[in-house]
């Protein structure tokens, strides 16, 4: 990053957190009719390998199990539920998770990936939070990029022995950060600034959304952790059936 | 608990042909999304508007509020593509910071209401087929057009679980609240955690129930449900077609002198 970006940045937050003190903040969902119809189309693309692996993953595990089918429509409105509630924040606005970091680790990002699209279809219709024309970039952002990122750095803090604790909360707080960086991107591309290019629409997406984002990550990251102590003190069985112990093993 | 959800049973165009609702929609959200102009925004925010408040019977207050949900995020991001941060002022306005401006264009302007009346005018879209037709009638529709059995049983019971998971955040909330669980901001969020582990732990159980009480009843991989049968009017077909071929004329006349 040159310094002329890092002024940048720096600049638009400061503006952005005098200005854009939110009532109320979502999850960075591009909303319906934003993008322009070949950013549909690409994003929509990209995300057709993901969805078909998730499907034929989906497939398999019915195909082995049909009683796998309930579980898996609970960890899909689980997700849902998960990121349409409320959580307490630091400001007293009302902010949703992702729910991708969990989603991830609970479930695996395969999984996730079509369990993700489904959700964000429910989310369009039933809350308007996303749409459906930009439904291949939100897919993208958050069903497959962020899970995939989680997913990733959970295995690998495991692989290196970091703290449990402290893998979960770095997933999830990183795989939320990373969907908000792929959303900037995603705009970025669609709307390039007039004075710099891509690069510089992309710092001034992202030091817009910044001031929510940033604290919402750490939230995330804290109640995802203190979710899965929960879950492991309670229901180490439960947990076993959807499969996270055996990943472990 | 959601409201659009509630809103699309008491819709009066509820009866009306889903697939005329989906087919409407999506060709009018695809030709605002295609033209991005002035012209066609303002005629598709007033079209759907009015079947959505008018001929749906939603309320007006409703239909406003819904439309301001994504605000937030359109005026963050506009204000990302109008405002720019550079060492030579452009021609709209621009504040002086130091050796740089905040400044932006005419044309940036321009083009960031355009965008703003373009996504507002497709959000109007989603809101018509989503205050009108109910998630199952909408399901019907994506059978036939042949999206996986497999992903739509999927949906199904999502959609079903969805309901049975907010009852039960909602009553454990209730419980947690009536015993100071929220006094403050550390005991509000180990409390949200642990609703939501007791949520997903109580409906993993149950999902396990739920699977034996479908097979009773003779669950083999497809919940079958009796598509209330609304044939396709005439008269409405006449309608939509001419709409959308006008806003296509629009859209092509446009693009042209462009």
């Amino acid at each position: 990053m040159t310094q002329k970006q890092k002024k940048q940045i720096a600049a638009v937050s400061i503006f952005s957190i005098a200005f854009g003190i939110a009532p109320a903040v979502n999850a960075m969902h591009i909303m319906e009719g934003y993008l322009a119809p070949k950013y549909c189309i690409a994003w929509g693309i990209l995300c057709l390998p993901f969805a078909a692996a998730g499907f034929l993953k989906i497939r398999s595990t019915l195909n082995e199990n049909r009683r796998s089918i309930t579980l898996l429509a609970m960890s899909g409105a689980f997700i849902f539920v998960i990121s349409s509630l409320k959580i307490p924040s630091v400001t007293g606005s009302c902010s949703h998770m992702t729910g991708t970091g969990l989603g991830a680790i609970l479930f695996g990002p395969c999984s996730v990936s079509i369990l993700g699209l489904i959700v964000l279809v429910f989310q369009a219709v039933l809350l308007a939070h996303g749409g459906l024309t930009t439904l291949g970039a939100n897919t993208f952002s958050m069903a497959i990029a962020g899970p995939f990122a989680a997913y990733g750095i959970y295995r690998l803090l495991k692989k290196l022995k970091v703290n449990h604790l402290a893998a979960i909360f770095l997933a999830a707080a990183i795989g939320d950060l990373f969907t908000y960086c792929i959303t900037g991107i995603q705009l970025a591309v669609a709307y390039p600034s007039e004075a710099g290019g891509i690069a510089a629409s992309a710092a001034k997406f992202l030091g817009v959304f910044a001031p929510t984002q940033i604290p919402l990550a750490v939230i995330e990251g804290l109640l995802t952790t203190a979710i899965v102590i929960f879950l492991e003190s309670f229901a180490k069985s439960e947990l076993t059936s959807i499969g996270f112990f055996k990943k472990e093993a | 608990m959601i409201i659009i959800d509630k809103l699309c049973y008491q819709s009066k165009l509820r009866c009306v042909n889903a697939m005329e609702k989906f087919i409407f929609a999506m060709l009018t959200l695809i030709l605002c999304i295609v033209s991005r102009s002035f012209t066609v925004s303002v005629l598709v925010l007033f079209i759907t508007g009015i079947l959505t408040v008018r001929g749906g019977g939603i309320p007006v207050s409703r239909y406003i509020k819904a439309m301001l949900v994504p605000v937030v995020f359109l005026t963050l991001s506009t204000l990302a593509i109008i405002v720019n941060i550079t060492r030579t002022p452009l021609d709209a306005f621009a504040l002086p910071a130091g050796s740089y401006y905040i400044t932006g264009s005419c044309k940036g302007i321009t083009e960031g209401l355009r965008l703003m009346l373009t996504a507002l005018s497709s959000v109007s879209c989603l809101y018509f087929l989503s205050m009108n037709t109910p998630v199952t009638d909408i399901l019907e529709v994506l059978k036939r057009l042949h999206v996986p059995r497999i992903i739509l049983e999927l949906m199904l019971l999502t959609y079903r679980f969805i309901f049975l998971m907010l009852n039960l955040s909602s009553a454990i909330t209730t419980a947690q609240n009536a015993r100071l669980g929220n006094k403050d901001l550390k005991t509000s969020r180990t409390s949200f955690a642990r609703m939501a582990g007791s949520v997903l732990i109580l409906s993993l159980k149950q999902s396990n129930a739920l699977y034996d009480a479908m097979e009773a009843r003779c669950y083999d991989g497809v919940i079958r449900i009796l598509p209330a049968h609304h044939p396709a009017r005439r008269s409405e077909m006449i309608a939509i077609a001419v709409c959308d071929f006008l806003l296509a004329a629009i859209t092509i006349f446009i693009k042209i002198r462009r």
